[in-house]
């Protein structure tokens, strides 16, 4: 039965569950709860053979009753799941191993899904504000079956028409450009953005950001106020699906135990 | 005839920090919140060294923020420098790379992983994909646009870039610089196969036979210099000894913000109090004090 007193990170954390295939390989990081328990949702619900790597430790975690949450990805407590260990260069080896679906954030994403965590100004020797860095987001998102754009701000300033910098290539500049460039060997780009107003995907030619479906809570009204770039919108804008009672169920006793997502 | 014996490399912290000096390019282990060699990287600050090139990990963590915000640094390579959820961007990584004070070899963990690769390969490049269409090569001069000789494609160049000193945390060791990890080791193999010289500092030093009975775990065989540093990843956790001190890394994190908004007086508070005074790293850890230190471990 679909419930109806979720939490908005709760939303959030189904749509990525039902996003996520048997057998993906994903990498669970310790500090963005959301995509954390959307990622073991998938798991503990649909996904009984992912390959979850939870900071460097590989683990099935079906035959875990709780899982307690960590504050620090490289916490070596997580070390009691493991069935192997991951020497983090060896990651970068062959990406593939361990990571074959992927979720990149950012401090700008542009109409393209192209998305920036380098810094924001004109001027790179004296930037407004400095980014954290490009972390793992390029190499893993060129190298997956799919990757995601995740953000938990929904506003102007994050979604611009066209990066300061671009940390991520999603399209380019739209169109082939992805294919052009020889980026589409794993995938052909971001499968959607996901935000907490709605879930934007790409129009297949033009790769402009078009609205797929808005939450319960927002409106295409509210999207477009927020959005500093023209997206497209469909005649038809369907509300984004939420969870059942069950899969809240699940993350309320066997994940969010910390209560992150309250 | 004397019977030849086996020379052991362990030295001191003051031994370890002879070797490093001004204007050096320096490797420097460990992972985000865990593993660094802070013994040495304390010592790097008290000595005064400048102008250092600092490979950080491939997500470094606020070592390198206190080696910037200490005037150490004169160029960080790394994707990121980051604390988690004790700080999502390193304060004074965030003011000096704001303010134009500190370069920044922009990239992300596989580019920093092949530009090491290039480096212990004696390679002058390494080819890399990921990256082309991106703003990375127009601001890091390091990485160049080329055609794939075979098929016309764009690829990235990665110069390489040779650690003179890697300098890691490791769990054990003997004395003849056979290093095991407890846990992954994180990228520190990538680090010192890159490096000319590598020095670890140490959770314990076991005897010889210790090692051989598990030589598949020593994963940095043959380090140059064996330093001994119980509690020497502080205020970071070392994997089977000790957690994050969540405690003090919130006061370094609250002085480090402090500066970045102006206010530089806790910070000169926190480098005086436990960084320039102590001697070395046992002064460092009475400071901390034992009833924290033992606060530490997992249960």
């Amino acid at each position: 039965m679909v419930a109806n007193d979720y939490t908005h990170k709760e939303f959030i954390s189904n749509y990525i569950a039902q996003r996520l295939q048997d057998y993906d390989h994903i990498f669970v990081g310790a500090n963005l709860p959301v995509p954390r328990t959307g990622a073991l949702l998938a798991h503990f619900t649909h996904a009984p053979n992912m390959k979850v790597s939870i900071g460097l430790v590989r683990a099935n975690l079906l035959n875990e009753r709780e899982l307690e949450p960590h504050k620090f990805s490289t916490d070596y407590r997580m070390q009691r799941w493991a069935e192997a260990i991951t020497v983090h260069d060896n990651v970068f080896e062959k990406i593939r191993d361990t990571i074959t679906v992927f979720f990149i954030g950012g401090i700008q994403v542009d109409k393209f899904g192209n998305t920036n965590l380098i810094g924001i100004g004109k001027d790179y020797k004296h930037l407004d504000f400095r980014g954290p860095g490009t972390l793992g987001t390029l190499s893993c998102s060129y190298y997956c079956d799919r990757y995601y754009i995740f953000v938990e701000s929904h506003s102007r300033r994050l979604f611009v028409d066209k990066c300061d910098f671009i940390s991520v290539f999603g399209h380019g500049e739209g169109g082939d450009h992805r294919q052009r460039l020889g980026l589409a060997r794993y995938n052909a780009g971001p499968e959607c953005v996901i935000t907490p107003l709605c879930i934007m995907d790409f129009e297949p030619e033009t790769k402009r950001a078009r609205l797929k479906s808005v939450h319960p809570w927002s409106s295409v009204d509210e999207v477009v106020e927020n959005t500093g770039f023209k997206l497209i919108i469909p005649e038809q804008v369907p509300v984004t699906e939420g969870p059942t009672n069950e899969a809240l169920e699940t993350i309320r006793s066997r994940i969010d135990l910390e209560g992150l997502l309250q | 005839m004397k019977k030849p014996e086996r020379t052991s490399v362990l030295g001191t912290e003051e031994h370890a920090l002879a070797m490093i000096e001004d204007g050096m390019t320096i490797a420097i282990g460990g992972f985000n919140t865990a593993s660094h060699p802070m013994t040495l990287v304390r010592g790097i600050i008290r000595k005064g060294v400048r102008n250092l090139t600092v490979i950080g990990s491939t997500i470094a963590g606020l070592e390198i923020d206190m080696l910037i915000g200490a005037g150490c640094v004169k160029k960080v390579v790394s994707s990121s420098v980051t604390g988690e959820a004790a700080a999502p961007i390193g304060p004074f990584f965030r003011m000096m790379a704001e303010k134009g004070e500190i370069e920044v070899w922009e990239s992300d963990e596989g580019i920093l992983y092949a530009m090491l690769r290039a480096a212990s390969q004696g390679l002058p490049f390494m080819p890399w994909k990921a990256g082309v269409g991106t703003s990375l090569p127009e601001v890091n001069p390091d990485l160049k646009l080329f055609e794939d000789p075979f098929t016309g494609e764009p690829l990235l160049a990665v110069k390489a870039m040779k650690p003179e000193i890697c300098i890691l945390h490791v769990q054990q060791s003997d004395d003849y610089g056979l290093g095991q990890h407890e846990g992954s080791g994180f990228g520190d193999r990538a680090l010192h196969w890159a490096a000319d010289k590598t020095i670890i500092q140490v959770e314990k030093i076991v005897p010889n036979e210790e090692i051989r009975k598990d030589p598949l775990k020593t994963s940095i065989a043959y380090a140059d210099m064996v330093v001994r540093a119980s509690f020497g990843a502080h205020p970071f956790s070392s994997p089977g000894y000790y957690l994050v001190d969540e405690k003090h890394l919130a006061e370094y994190v609250e002085a480090a913000e402090a500066a970045r908004k102006g206010n530089w007086k806790p910070w000169d508070k926190y480098l005086q109090y436990y960084i320039m005074e102590p001697k070395d790293h046992i002064e460092y850890l009475e400071r901390v004090g034992s009833r924290q230190l033992f606060s530490l471990y997992e249960y």
